[in-house]
């Protein structure tokens, strides 16, 4: 066999396939034929178009485990709530665990969600019981080594009816230079936001610029339950995300506020869906882009909404701001409408910023910089306004070190 | 040439925008504790001059010369004169989305003093001068100018003026848009601003200011020229008659 065609097949003797119990083996077993037999995504699709799947594809299929710290408000564990690894909680809340794993991203779901499917080794898995609301958000920390490495992390989430809490999902870390070597991650993401609940979910991405993210997160919100998904992304070389969620019942609401900060060569590849599978829902998207140097940037936002749902409001909205000519970014609104009966809109904007505002702060004695510094932390306060404060302190730092040099 | 004890004094300034002249050599000179007024026909030019002054980058000084304190007002950029002590109230203020009034104040006057004011000792001041002004404390959480009525940008204007304290203050018809009590603020605001330290260019339309601001001098623009000056009493006669007699004794004066 041609070596370099080994990327594209995960072998029989992998050790991953042994991993658990009879039903899971099974589970990883069919993944990995799925795997092997799918060709890759083709470029002509529309997903497809800004990234090549080619560069997604683990350099090796040797998996090492996914390293998270776990933090846990002391309210939570009072509460019954569960933060532990799948394998753990597989052996301990099989219960709790078969019912969800694998119902919203799978193998069927595309080919790199098949190589997840069959590779993820410990995997978290957060349980909250029904009525249960707790105000501290519980933070999963993912360390990525600095060495070459693969990742398959895997992450299942379940909210009980009535219940509310924030996890803030962060990932730190790779390999300093890619002369150093190249972290290569895929990830999977469910969460189930059972009826009545409120789920606030944030990922922060901080990977290093020799990393690469490849990550597939689905929600389902069920009857009344709210999801609120903030996606915060700042690192990795090359990053495809693609966070979805699925309204499954009456009154069901979800929002997705993101926003990303590229720079250096980086080239983010994002999507995000919003699925009215049930009448009486209403999702509202809000996406901000700010880009230097020559970072590069392409977001699909999909809104379906079923012919027989009706009474739905869906609004998107996709904000981009250039810092400097040679970053380049691209929104690509889709919409896939098939009853009359809703309330839709789109809207997209990319510019860079207006001399006029630099100059009004310059007339008031704030310097250029600072000026700059402002008007970004300004463009991405609407959204940090939804993440607790001590989290929206550490993304101003964040965005302050990324404009220093401007 | 600048006077030596002159707060503003330019000399000569042409300024274009996009290639085209629209200043076309204007001389003045304030001293301290001085009031000047420029009134003057729509597209004259006023804010053309008042907007290269402070440093927009669309209004280029194509010639002439400009001091601030007897510094190169031309030298600097737009930040430096601020600093040197330059202030502009807009004639029409910039929505800065996403950045609170307080923050946006509490930046300007750290970029003013070198360093950070203390919280308390800044949260105080901010207080005594909206309540001064009339402006209500909400608007301290409010992001800049964003949905305030034009009359609420004026004010916050002159709130950002009476906090950074500047030595010369040039007001673009920032009587337009305010009803009769936020004028009287306003004026208040302007007229405990002014000392005998500083000094102040109000470009206005009407008289109804200059009741209670009362200028030294007048002046009036038309087709990018200052074309005649006079005392508070020149302000009176405009409102009474407006330009046309201005530009009659121009066109005798060019004909001569
Ligand atoms: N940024 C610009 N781009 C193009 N033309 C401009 C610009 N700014 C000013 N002008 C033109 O220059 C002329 C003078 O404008 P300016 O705003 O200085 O007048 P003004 O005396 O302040 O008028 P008003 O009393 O209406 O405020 C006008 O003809 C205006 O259209
Ligand atoms: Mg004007």
């Amino acid at each position: 066999m041609n070596i370099k065609d080994s990327k594209y097949i995960i072998p029989d003797s992998t050790p991953e396939l042994e991993l658990g119990p009879d039903w899971l083996k099974e589970r990883r077993r069919s993944a990995r034929h799925n795997f092997n037999e799918q060709p890759l995504p083709h470029r002509g699709i529309h997903l497809w178009r800004y990234t090549d799947p080619n560069d997604l594809i683990a350099f090796t299929h040797k998996a090492i485990d996914d390293v998270v710290d776990y933090n846990i408000p002391n309210e939570a564990r009072k509460n019954g709530v569960i933060v532990t690894s799948l394998t753990k909680a597989i052996e301990s809340h099989l219960e709790l665990v078969e019912p969800h794993l694998y119902q919203l991203v799978n193998s069927e779901s595309g080919k790199l969600e098949a190589e997840n499917s069959t590779l993820w080794r410990n995997g978290t898995f957060v349980y909250v019981p029904n009525k249960v609301t707790i105000s501290d958000p519980i933070h999963l920390t993912h360390h990525i080594g600095k060495d070459t490495s693969s990742v398959f992390p895997r992450t299942l989430v379940v909210v009980g009816k009535q219940s509310e809490i924030t996890l803030i999902d962060e990932y730190e870390g790779g390999p300093e230079t890619e002369e150093n070597g190249h972290a290569h991650i895929n990830g999977a993401i469910e969460i189930v936001g059972m009826e009545a609940s409120n789920t606030r979910y944030i990922s922060l991405q901080r990977l290093s610029h020799a990393t690469r993210m490849y990550q597939t997160h689905r929600a389902r919100t069920d009857k009344s339950a709210t999801m609120l998904t903030i996606p915060l992304a700042f690192g990795g070389s090359l990053t495809k995300q693609n966070f979805g969620v699925l309204l499954d019942g009456a009154e069901a609401e979800s929002r997705i506020y993101g926003l990303l900060f590229g720079s250096g060569h980086q080239h983010f590849d994002n999507h995000t869906l919003h699925h009215h599978a049930h009448g009486e829902t209403n999702s509202d998207i809000d996406i901000k882009v700010v880009l230097k140097d020559k970072a590069v940037s392409a977001y699909t936002g999909l809104i379906r909404i079923e012919q027989e749902t009706r009474n739905c409001e869906a609004y998107q909205t996709n904000r981009n701001l250039l810092l400097n000519p040679g970053t380049r970014a691209e929104t690509i609104p889709e919409l896939e409408i098939l009853n009359e009966n809703v309330s839709c809109s789109h809207g997209a904007t990319i510019g860079s910023i207006d001399p006029l505002d630099i100059f009004f702060l310059n007339s008031r004695g704030i310097p250029t910089p600072e000026a700059v510094r402002m008007i970004v932390t300004g463009f991405f306060a609407s959204t940090l306004k939804q993440v607790p404060e001590d989290l929206r302190e550490r993304i101003n730092v964040f965005v302050a070190e990324r404009l220093e040099g401007v | 040439m600048s006077h030596n004890n002159a707060l503003l004094d330019f000399e000569n300034v042409h300024v274009k925008v996009e290639d085209k002249e629209i200043v076309k050599g204007v001389s003045l000179t304030i001293h301290p504790g001085e009031v000047h007024a420029i009134m003057g026909k729509n597209g004259s030019g006023k804010s053309s001059l008042s907007n290269a002054l402070a440093g927009h980058p669309a209004y280029e000084v194509s010639s002439g010369t400009a001091f601030l304190d007897g510094k190169n007002l031309l030298k600097m950029s737009a930040d430096e004169r601020s600093r040197a002590g330059l202030f502009l109230a807009f004639q029409y203020p910039v929505v800065i989305p996403g950045v609170t009034v307080a923050n946006f104040m509490r930046t300007a006057l750290k970029a003013h003093r070198g360093q950070d004011a203390d919280m308390s000792d800044f949260r105080k001041l901010f207080r005594a001068e909206m309540k001064e002004l009339g402006v209500s404390p909400d608007f301290a959480t409010r992001y800049l100018n964003d949905g305030f009525s034009g009359g609420e940008k004026k004010r916050i204007e002159i709130l950002q003026m009476a906090m950074l304290k500047p030595k010369i203050a040039i007001l673009d018809e920032t009587d337009s848009g305010l009803d009769i009590d936020a004028l009287k603020k306003v004026a208040e605001g302007i007229n405990r601003f002014h000392s005998d330290q500083t000094g102040i260019l109000m470009v206005t339309h009407y008289q109804r200011l200059l009741d209670y601001v009362k200028p030294d001098f007048v002046h009036v623009m038309i087709g990018g020229r200052l074309v005649k000056s006079g005392g508070p009493e020149l302000a009176l006669k405009l409102e009474d008659r407006g330009y046309e007699w201005v530009e009659a004794e121009m066109s005798q004066g060019s004909g001569k």
